[in-house]
């Protein structure tokens, strides 16, 4: 029977090698995704060597505060802050422009009063100072909150050192009008450190934000786009695995080999073992390509559990064989394979989370998603390469995996025809 | 004739309330070429099917070489040789990756499947092709392909099901000597056609059948013998057929005499005389024919006599 099993597979590997489309489906559409989306995203993410968000700052005012906030700003991780084009400064008209045309994310516009409405006199003040903010209306909102809230807080914080001294001189002159010039202005300078948010050793801030990993998992170094993305693709590549198998079979009934092969001395559970094994052994195949090249080339840190990633591969290649025998279980034709394929895997793939992370859906969509098998390995894997875990924190969900993959080969062979 | 290497008895196969096949039996001899004879829809197809374990039938009983084909289909698959109607080969392949791996399937390796797989290729004609991908080949040289892939592990028995339908002249003749090539080598052959030249050509015993039952077995000289020089078929109006009947059988030059579907069909032993006597009854009973055949001596005319219908009906 090995033997049998071992001609099946190895004509099954003949025919994939011979087939264009199906090298390209495999290996390179997912690969160029991940290259392309990786680009693409690279100031989404915060780790590494990321592209900064480009910030360009129109100054009219006359003051100093708004030079201070861009100064903070431009030394913010992420954002790399312009205020000039051409060799001279940055006005309205250009930074419209550029927005327009795409090359800045965003301006932020500092009006020739903000300066003056910040060091007014708080019991005189009539109206806030303002900071305008231009963006392209198609901006999204992933990327235009995090700059609208990181320009908030920082012009928040000028606004408290701007205003703290004179309220405090207001204070101290109905508090304490006879209090002696040194103690005055020592008492102004705990106050303006204070607003500047220091330790009073004048040091570093004082507040300190540690990273912690959740008991189980070991705290990594924060992830890049490709850590991001080459989970996500992988695992939408390796479930295309199940149009190959769908057209194959549909091929063999085409085609009539199907029928030859009933007449061999097989077995139907022989001509299926030999029919799955190939495209299970091409997926593994294809993970490790795809991990391997981006290893390789994008430097992507592949954790410390080979192990652990094999057993997710393995999980997640069971579960898209067994959907597709349940594709090819319920079609009939070249068309069909292909519609309901491609729609099956988008679906699945997007609520799974390989384009954008179930964290950042609805909590309802991100519960729908553990409906998918995608959702699974893409955890999987993420917490092998980002997650710091090891085979024995992933078994469970490849046990998941495996349970999908018993349950779509079920129901597949309770509606298979080979004829 | 030796003891029948394929037996079947009361072969039965039913689609929802069709019968396909009802109670077909029949033997089949080592180193015989058996025809089934048959229009499109007959049983033949079905029959094939249930003869190489491909279905379980209803009823009936198959035996091939001594072992129960039903109860058995595992034993005796090694020994089947199946060329389906349709091609059944991967076109993305070349000719000799098919047939090795046809080959393996059947648990041929090393060097025992490099030499059955060039001598099959020699069979057919196909080993300066070898390596091309079957894609590239034409409808004739595929349907040849096709033949070899069911002779690439030696069987006992090979089942042909129409292996010429959509071939070329040349490849149809290639195709003919081979079966008689193959016959004389020591298969056993079961050839199913809806062609009556190929199958009189052909094969050394036939059964015609029609709506899954056999309506005559024997050799294709001796079911066409029957037939005399001829079969005449009269169209006769209302009322003539009973007239000519019974006084067309007592008839010097007319054998059987067969009533069907309102026409007369009289086997000819000498055809002017027959024509002429049956002018003469229906002249002197005053019988208007409506209509007159005169066909030679072939199994299409004992087709049409069995069963008042053409064979590509």
């Amino acid at each position: 029977m090995v033997g049998r099993i071992f001609a099946l597979v190895r004509k099954d590997l003949q025919l994939f090698l011979r087939d264009i489309r199906g090298l390209l489906l495999i290996f390179f559409m997912p690969f160029m995704f991940i290259v392309i989306m990786s680009l693409a995203l690279r100031g989404s993410f915060g780790g590494g060597n990321e592209r900064p968000i480009r910030v360009a700052a129109v100054v009219e005012d006359r003051g100093s505060q708004a030079a201070r906030v861009l100064e903070e700003l431009d030394r913010f991780p992420g954002f790399d802050v312009e205020t000039n084009h051409g060799g001279r400064p940055l006005d309205r008209a250009a930074a419209g422009e550029q927005v327009a045309a795409g090359e800045q994310a965003v301006a932020v516009i500092f009006p020739a009063d903000f300066s003056a409405a910040l060091e007014a006199d708080p019991t005189e003040r009539s109206a806030p100072a303002v900071v305008q903010v231009m963006l392209d209306p198609a901006a999204p909102v992933q990327i235009v909150q995090p700059i609208i809230g990181t320009v908030r807080g920082l012009v928040e914080r000028s606004v408290y050192r701007a205003m703290m001294p004179r309220g405090l001189d207001r204070m101290i002159d109905w508090i304490a009008p006879e209090m002696a010039p040194a103690r005055r202005a020592a008492l102004r300078a705990v106050a303006e450190r204070a607003a500047a948010g220091r330790m009073q050793d004048g040091g570093g801030s004082a507040v300190r934000i540690e990273r912690v990993a959740p008991p189980g998992m070991r705290p990594q170094r924060l992830p890049d786009s490709f850590q991001q993305n080459v989970p996500g693709y992988t695992v939408f590549g390796i479930f295309w695995i199940v149009s190959l198998i769908a057209h194959s079979i549909h091929d063999e009934r085409r085609h009539g080999t199907f029928r030859r092969l009933l007449v061999a001395p097989l077995g139907r559970g022989t001509m299926l073992v030999g029919k799955l094994l190939p495209y299970f052994l091409i997926n593994l195949v294809q993970a490790t390509v795809m991990l391997g090249a981006a290893s390789l080339i994008f430097d992507l840190d592949l954790g410390d559990s080979p192990a652990g990633l094999a057993v997710i591969v393995v999980a997640a290649s069971v579960a898209s064989s067994g959907l597709g025998v349940l594709v090819s279980s319920i079609t009939r034709t070249d068309a069909q394979i292909g519609g309901l394929t491609t729609m099956l895997l988008l679906t699945l793939s997007a609520i799974g989370g390989c384009f954008v992370p179930r964290v950042a859906m609805p909590d309802w969509l991100a519960s729908v998603g553990l409906a998918s098998p995608h959702a699974w390995a893409l955890d999987g894997l993420q917490d092998i390469l980002m997650r710091g875990c090891g085979v024995v924190e992933v078994l469970p969900r490849a046990g998941v995996l495996l349970g999908f993959g018993a349950l779509f080969f079920l129901l597949g062979l309770w509606r298979f025809r080979f004829e | 004739m030796s003891a029948p290497i394929l037996t079947v008895e009361g072969l039965v196969k039913s689609y929802g309330g069709r019968r396909a096949v009802d109670g077909l039996s029949l033997t089949v001899g080592p180193k015989e070429i058996f025809g089934l004879l048959g229009p499109n829809g007959a049983g033949k197809s079905t029959t094939l099917a249930m003869l190489s374990t491909l279905l379980v039938p209803d009823a009936g009983r198959i035996e091939l070489d001594g072992v129960d084909l039903v109860r058995e289909p595992g034993r005796v698959r090694p020994w089947l040789g199946y060329v389906p109607q349709e091609l059944a080969l991967y076109p993305a392949l070349s000719a000799r990756d098919n047939l090795s791996f046809f080959g393996r399937i059947y648990g041929l390796g090393g060097r025992k499947l490099a030499e059955r797989v060039d001598a099959v290729l020699d069979v057919v004609g196909l080993r300066d092709r070898a390596r091309e991908l079957v894609r590239t080949f034409s409808g004739g040289m595929m349907r040849r392909l096709n033949l070899a892939a069911g002779l690439v592990h030696s069987p006992k028995v090979l089942f042909l099901d129409e292996p010429t339908v959509g071939v070329d002249p040349q490849s149809r003749n290639f195709i003919f000597e081979h079966v008689l090539r193959l016959r004389n080598e020591g298969l056993t052959i079961l050839y199913t056609s809806h062609y009556m030249e190929e199958v009189q050509r052909l094969c050394d015993r036939v059964a015609i059948i029609d709506e899954g039952r056999m309506l005559a077995l024997d050799t294709p000289q001796a079911l066409v013998g029957r037939l005399g020089e001829g079969l005449l078929v009269l169209g006769l109006p209302d009322g003539g057929l009973e007239g000519l009947s019974p006084c067309a059988s007592r008839l010097d030059a007319v054998g059987k005499v067969t009533v069907r579907d309102g026409r007369l069909y009289l086997e000819a032993n000498n055809v002017n005389r027959a024509l002429v006597e049956l002018l003469d009854l229906c002249n002197v009973r005053q019988i208007g024919l409506t209509s007159l055949q005169v066909l030679p001596p072939s199994l299409e005319s004992v087709f049409l006599r069995l069963t008042g219908k053409r064979l590509r009906d």
